[in-house]
């Protein structure tokens, strides 16, 4: 009893520090990318590909944001008549469809699908592939209708797909509302960790580079390839992300490509959303896990980060199954070598606070931003794992629910936007 | 561009060479400090060189912060072994579980925070480097 305890503590504590070493290694890569000479080449500015781009933004009851998103769209640099954006009203109880037709009655680059009670509020999978067979665009742009765009994000964005080899491309979030509670300024934490480092660092070393569902987008051509959204997972966007490796295209991130989004206000829309997001990338590592290590078009450092990023939100429930075995062995009086991975439990326990990264990486990348008042919040983000434990835990019990009763428990919840970010946005 | 680089990488190559030889001192200083406590202070050694002392910043604020970093971690240590000590002396071996299993948390409460004021530090002498250069 005790030798198998010992080996599952042992392998544990072995794949937290593989995770640890992985965002030590993306913070290198970042640092080095930031002091390296940068080579003169094409930029926005200067660009001449200027392909027909379909902007989707998929709306549910969101009467307070979406007027914002509306507004930031009018103001893009991109030429209009390159520019398709279409809305897709899903189901709305509110005014959103109102809202929207008001802008389409003067903007004739923006459309609007209105999806009934019947046919809508399925999912965001489901809305997009709505918006999708009306998209024209050789680009699909993909929008929350919560974000604000920069002015010349879309020319950032398409200069990508110059490449043949990519076949989609994704933007920096960066948080709108940030000043206005502990919970904003933690999220926006977990941004700077996830976008500015992991993000710019997987681009940076040629890994898997992650779709994440908005301010970003695909080839059409390769999208409707793929079959467009798969409707039965949760996370979408990692469920593409893999489709578009497994294809053989690239995902390049453009950390110059800024979009604002407003964050989750509270610790119970922050607990449905990341519930939502655990759930569906563990589908992912269920459908995806064993396609990865078989494929023939992604090479062996891009197999590994691609398992580590599936396995991503099993480890919060690992990180405690460790902690229990531990604690245990402690009282079955194991062996004293022990302690010493029992010593790397805590540093690798910050290697998935938040968005599941470290605390060194989130300070280098708040440094890199200039964010110099984030510093004093890092050591909060503990709070944000210790909350992220129940909630893995019960995706993953929903999850194997769902599986064992065969029943489809994939509801959509809808985080909740307050339009509290308006504010933030300088005329 | 180039002159940064030069100055980036002689950083590292010292703060390695200063990081050695605060492990050595450490490895040697194992009958004093608990093998948790010197396991914790290489490896935050180590992520503070490779990491810190590339960021902007005089060489010796960064060294400075280094050793200032490992003497709070090894009193932060003290303090909590000394508490330990007394608590099981008195109230039972209760306590000493209690170490056990809290030590690694409250050992991160250090790491993390000091990193937090480093680079504050950091960050607060490069944002002077820039205001005086605009003036």
């Amino acid at each position: 009893m005790v030798e198998i305890l010992e080996t599952l503590f042992v392998v544990l504590t072995v794949l937290m520090v593989a995770y640890l070493i992985r965002h030590f290694i993306f913070t290198l890569a970042v640092l080095n990318h930031t002091y390296k000479r940068k080579k003169a080449a094409v930029t926005a500015k200067n660009m001449t590909y200027q392909p027909l781009v379909s902007i989707l933004i998929p709306a549910h009851d969101e009467q307070r944001v979406i007027g914002r998103i509306l507004q930031g769209m009018t103001r893009l640099t991109y030429p209009k008549d390159k520019m398709q954006v279409i809305v897709i009203d899903d189901a709305s109880k509110d005014n959103t469809g109102d809202i929207v037709e008001e802008y389409a009655h003067i903007y004739n680059y923006i459309k609007i699908i209105h999806r009934n009670q019947r046919e809508g509020g399925k999912g965001k999978a489901s809305a997009l592939n709505t918006g999708l067979k009306q998209a024209e665009g050789e680009i699909i742009l993909c929008f929350d209708a919560d974000y604000y765009p920069q002015k010349d994000i879309i020319e950032k964005l398409v200069l990508e797909f110059t490449d043949p080899n990519v076949g989609a491309v994704q933007g920096k979030v960066t948080v709108l509302n940030e000043p206005q509670n502990l919970v904003t300024r933690l999220v926006a934490l977990e941004r700077i960790g996830g976008y500015r480092v992991d993000q710019q660092a997987r681009d940076s070393l040629g890994l898997i580079t992650q779709f994440g569902g908005t301010v970003g987008g695909f080839r059409r051509s390769l999208l409707k390839s793929l079959g467009g959204w798969d409707e039965s997972i949760l996370a979408e966007d990692t469920d593409l992300t893999f489709r578009v490796y497994l294809a053989g295209y690239k995902i390049r991130y453009v950390n110059d490509a800024e979009c604002y989004e407003e964050a989750v206000e509270n610790w119970r829309d922050y607990w449905k959303q990341r519930h939502r997001w655990a759930k569906g990338h563990m589908q992912c590592f269920f459908k995806h896990s064993l396609k990865v290590l078989k494929s023939g078009n992604l090479r062996f450092k891009e197999k590994i980060d691609g398992l580590l990023l599936l396995n991503v939100y099993f480890m919060p429930v690992l990180m405690l199954l460790s902690w229990i075995t531990g604690t245990s062995l402690f009282f079955l009086k194991s062996s004293q070598w022990l302690s010493m991975f029992w010593t790397l439990i805590p540093i690798s326990l910050y290697s998935f606070v938040g968005n599941f990264a470290p605390f060194f990486e989130v300070g280098v990348g708040a440094y890199l931003d200039g964010r110099t008042r984030a510093y004093w919040l890092i050591p909060f983000l503990i709070f944000m794992f210790l909350y992220n434990i129940p909630i893995c835990t019960k995706a993953l019990a929903d999850l194997l629910i769902s599986k064992i009763s065969g029943k489809n428990g994939n509801n959509w919840e809808k985080t909740t936007r307050s339009g509290n970010g308006n504010s933030y946005i300088l005329n | 561009m180039h002159k940064e680089n030069t100055s980036r990488i002689r950083h590292l190559l010292l703060g390695f060479f200063a990081g050695l030889t605060i492990t050595y001192i450490i490895i040697l200083s194992f009958c004093c400090v608990s093998s948790e406590a010197a396991i914790l202070l290489m490896i935050f050694d180590f992520l503070f060189v490779s990491l810190v002392f590339q960021l902007d910043g005089t060489f010796v604020k960064k060294i400075m912060l280094l050793l200032v970093g490992n003497v709070i971690g090894l009193l932060w240590n003290s303090v909590f072994y000394s508490f330990a000590y007394v608590a099981v002396y008195y109230f039972g071996e209760f306590f000493n579980v209690l170490h056990i299993i809290l030590n690694p948390l409250l050992n991160l409460v250090w790491v993390v925070s000091f990193w937090s004021i480093s680079l504050s530090v950091l960050a607060s002498s490069k944002n002077k480097g820039a205001s005086e250069l605009d003036g």
